[in-house]
């Protein structure tokens, strides 16, 4: 069952050669991560046994799959945004072949890098998705996509370097002897002034992918310069694959050495979240403020990483799951408004909630949107964010202070936003925009009816995570002591 | 041909902005581009907008002459049977001067439409609660701006400050709550209150009367088009202008029944008519001026956006943005409403075919509107010229100059950036 959720997206990237243009290439790319989500809900309910085939044991290389309670949801995550940004492409996207087959070994190497248990296989996946990512942005980009996807490719080509610097020296210094596999990583033997460094390596490689601040130089030009389907993937997938990265490799295999490195993440993740949110307050165009929303979302995500307490981390995990799914719609919704008014700028749309002439259904999946990142109640933003917040406070206080009052701001732009795109006239001149079909709506209201989902039903967010993320934590006796959050009594056991 | 080739070498040509504009109202024509499609869309919201119409002006009369003071008027938009009967004087066979071919009564399509409205029969309250019925709120918009703009020309208005006026109207108002001490001690305390609301009801009169005579009008304009009669827009506006002069001395009055008792609040013997009392305070009011939209749109008159100057207001049809239109609280909305009950199949067609299609049809809809209003602007400019200065092939140059100088100052009032007469002369405005 693992082996087959890569041979699925592998297939149909290699059968896009061959396949008929038309509406052929997109159908086959619809249909790989729709027998993806079917098999991952499949993992949910009956486990799938790792797989371990040798691959190159000279290197230390197995081919070896498998799943937990971290890797199953950003499984599931991955399939659906890989699903949604399919659906999302326009029918009179050019090259259409190219453009699926490289989605699909995004894909791959997505799904790759998750079930990976070798730190060498991990590395390879990573490193895989950088091509087709670079290619999808500098093709099918805005007018500076050429600018945006060399600056992506060289941080993500130095976060590539990195990591594999990292994994090696992990493995080469373990006093255990060289070995690759995360259950041997995970209990290496590391000699005490190597540690820091490692994980500094580890810290720069992931923070480099994530983005976290000030390590972000790529992120707000290839959002915003990248077609509205490769930025939801980017912003809700491909980013996530740092999150994950902190979390099993930083958390999970140098946890002891977490301690050292996490204040200065905390102020990071807080620094980034006040910094994302006032630039989004300042942009003019859509693009790029849902690019800085989502920079500064990735700083309470680090600070619930830095914190690493069983609620911060299960929140963190929940944060990636919910920031995945906002920030996709965010950029399906804003996709959808270029695509119909030709612009992103602020200053030339108004009107948008006109019921006749504006785009009233697709501005209001807009406001959902919106809400839920500021963290609205009811919303899966919400779930998250209080998560995060409660389980970092015991242990950073002032940073979470700093994190709740940039989540403040994320309302200020909202507003800011909605008042201005919404609201007021319709520009008589320019505003003969055509109406969104059902077809063009269906994966900003699928991504809706998930963020009001996650947020009327915790578990779907919180749940996979729980067992894994306990596991993980630094500061299990400190959160111990203090009364369980009512939410995670009600999660299942 | 003769005519625009006499007038071309009469004078040299305009330099107005609306040059272009000035050239086809000298030659005869419209404002609106001769076009078999702006033919087809104004004829077709003629007959859209008759039929609501017809309903407006019978709901009017009935406000006016028996509703009258009624302190809880729940039930004016409920005309009576006998107002729905209600002969027009421009329709059927008892007509003093038959403009449409057709009954007297209501419209058959109105009758059916308010029997069964677009759900189904059920009892008049739940079509009216359900606005599944003729909006009379649009009606009354158009009254409050008739009512509110002032000095339009015309003595209607004065007359209404007049001690005849007031001596008639507070003998109406006694006779209304004869036996009723409360509503007689307060005309006693506040006798204005009263007197105010008579003055607003005289406008429900004047727009009643003046929409009796353009509903048949439409009619038969539209019964001319399905016959094949009119030759382009130019033609249509003919129409029109005939029709004005035909009707222009049609008394204006408002009586009222109290008791079985008719009483003459302005008596037709007080000689208003028609054209001056009612189409061109109309026109004035209606389509050049009326108010903000209250509702969707914030106007800061700190801003300088609402004039101080009444007359100075420009959100009138030839004005509006139309794109509102479906929003809440933008008048305009109910009449378009009102009007996508009745529109001729080939008008639905254009609708379906671009933009939206039945998507956004009342904003079509509210343009095509926009259209012929502008038509029925250039057969009231075309009037006034006729009436006021000389023929269009008048051999005096000066005579021509004159003419000209008229329609530049019309065309003076479009020069506002906000006016839709750029607009309306391409196609793709819709």
């Amino acid at each position: 069952m693992l082996l087959l959720l890569l041979l699925l997206p592998l297939a149909a990237a290699l059968a896009m050669i061959v396949a008929p243009p038309g509406r052929w290439p997109r159908r086959l790319a619809l249909v790989i991560p729709g027998l993806q989500l079917l098999l991952m809900v499949r993992m949910a309910v009956q486990p799938a046994a790792d797989l371990r085939l040798e691959w190159l044991p000279q290197l230390g290389l197995d081919f070896h799959l498998g799943q937990d309670g971290l890797s199953l949801p950003l499984v599931g995550l991955t399939a659906l945004l890989t699903l949604m940004a399919v659906a999302a492409t326009s029918l009179e996207t050019p090259r259409q072949r190219l453009f699926f087959s490289l989605v699909l070994i995004t894909n791959l190497g997505l799904q790759g890098a998750l079930l990976a248990r070798n730190g060498l296989l991990f590395v390879i996946a990573f490193e895989l998705i950088l091509v087709p990512t670079t290619l999808l942005i500098a093709i099918w980009g805005h007018e500076r996509s050429r600018q945006a996807a060399i600056r992506y490719l060289l941080f993500g080509a130095v976060s590539g370097v990195v990591l594999l610097a990292a994994v090696l020296a992990l493995d080469l210094l373990n006093a255990n002897g060289f070995s690759l596999a995360y259950d041997d990583m995970a209990t290496a033997v590391l000699p005490e002034g190597s540690k820091v460094w490692i994980l500094g390596l580890l810290v720069l490689a992931f923070g480099l992918k994530l983005p976290a601040v000030p390590l972000h130089g790529w992120q707000p030009l290839a959002y915003s310069e990248a077609s509205s389907p490769v930025a939801m993937l980017l912003a809700g997938a491909v980013s996530k694959l740092g999150a994950y990265g902190l979390l099993r490799f930083g958390v999970g295999f140098m946890g002891d050495t977490w301690e050292a490195w996490a204040p200065l993440i905390a102020v990071a993740g807080t620094a980034g979240a006040v910094y994302g949110a006032l630039n989004a307050i300042a942009q003019t165009d859509m693009r790029r403020l849902v690019a800085y929303s989502s920079l500064g979302h990735m700083g309470l995500l680090l600070l619930a990483l830095a914190a690493a307490t069983p609620l911060s981390l299960q929140g963190a995990v929940a944060q990636v799951l919910a920031h995945g799914v906002i920030s996709s719609l965010l950029f399906c919704v804003v996709g959808l408004i270029e695509a119909k008014t030709g612009t992103t700028e602020i200053a030339e749309l108004s009107g948008l909630l006109n019921p006749l002439r504006g785009l009233p259904f697709t501005l209001g999946m807009f406001l959902l949107a919106l809400i839920a990142a500021a963290g609205l109640p009811g919303m899966v933003g919400f779930v998250a964010e209080l998560v995060v917040f409660q389980g970092s406070w015991t242990v950073f206080p002032l940073p979470t202070l700093g994190c709740l009052f940039a989540s403040g701001l994320t309302a200020v732009y909202a507003i800011r936003l909605f008042n201005r795109v919404g609201f007021g006239k319709l520009d008589n001149a320019k505003a003969f925009y055509p109406a969104t079909t059902w077809g063009e709506r269906l994966p900003a209201l699928v991504l809706s009816a998930l963020v009001l989902v996650g947020g009327l039903w915790p578990p779907l967010t919180l749940g996979w995570s729980e067992s894994v993320t306990a596991t993980l934590a630094r500061h299990q006796p400190l959160i111990a002591s203090l009364p369980a959050p009512s939410i995670l009594q009600e999660l299942p056991s | 041909m003769t005519v625009l080739t006499a007038k071309l070498t009469a004078l040299p040509p305009s330099t107005h902005p609306f040059a272009e504009v000035v050239q086809r109202l000298e030659a005869g024509g419209s404002m609106l581009p001769d076009s078999p499609e702006n033919l087809m869309q104004i004829i077709g919201i003629y007959k859209a907008y008759a039929v609501p119409m017809d309903f407006y002006w019978r709901d009017l009369l009935y406000i006016a002459e028996r509703v009258f003071l009624n302190p809880l008027p729940a039930f004016k938009y409920f005309p009576s049977q006998e107002y729905l009967d209600l002969p027009n004087s421009y329709a059927g066979e008892t007509a003093d001067l038959r403009i449409w071919r057709g009954e007297a009564g209501a419209h058959p399509e109105l009758l059916e439409f308010m029997e069964k409205g677009e759900t189904r029969r059920m009892p008049k309250l739940l079509h009216h609660l359900w606005h599944d019925r003729i909006n009379m709120e649009f009606a009354e918009a158009c009254m409050d701006a008739m009512f509110w703009h002032q000095g339009m020309g015309g003595r209607f208005y004065d007359y209404l400050e007049s001690d005849t006026y007031k001596a008639n109207a507070d003998r109406a108002i006694k006779a209304y709550f004869k036996g009723n001490p409360l509503m007689l001690g307060l005309h006693k305390l506040f006798p204005e209150m009263f007197l105010e609301q008579v003055r607003k009801l005289s406008y429900y009169a004047n727009l009643g009367l003046f929409w009796e005579v353009m509903a048949p009008v439409f009619f038969e304009m539209s019964d001319i088009y399905d016959e094949g009669g009119f030759s382009g827009v130019p033609a249509a506006m003919d129409f029109l202008v005939n029709g004005i002069f035909a009707v222009a001395g049609r008394p204006i009055y408002h009586h009222v029944y109290i008791n079985g008792e008719c009483l003459e609040i302005i008596p037709k013997s007080e000689g208003f008519t028609w054209l001056y009392e009612a189409a061109l305070p109309y026109v004035e009011a209606v389509f050049y001026r009326t108010a903000p939209f209250r509702g969707t749109k914030s106007y800061n008159a700190q801003a300088g956006q609402v004039p101080a100057d009444q007359a100075d207001f420009h959100y009138g049809i030839l004005y509006a943005d139309v794109f509102p239109v479906g929003s809440a609280g933008i008048p305009p909305t109910l009449l378009m409403q009102d009007m996508v009950h009745f529109l001729p199949p080939y008008l639905k067609e254009i609708y379906l075919q671009h933009r939206r299609g039945e998507e956004d049809q009342l904003i079509q809809l509210g343009i095509t509107f926009q259209r012929s209003m502008y038509n029925v602007t250039s057969a009231v400019i075309q009037a006034l010229r006729a009436a006021l200065f000389y023929p269009l092939d008048d051999p005096d140059p000066e005579h021509l100059l004159a003419n000209r100088r008229f329609f530049e100052s019309q065309m003076d009032r479009f020069l506002r950036p906000e006016a839709r007469l750029r607009d309306v002369q391409t196609q793709d405005y819709r």
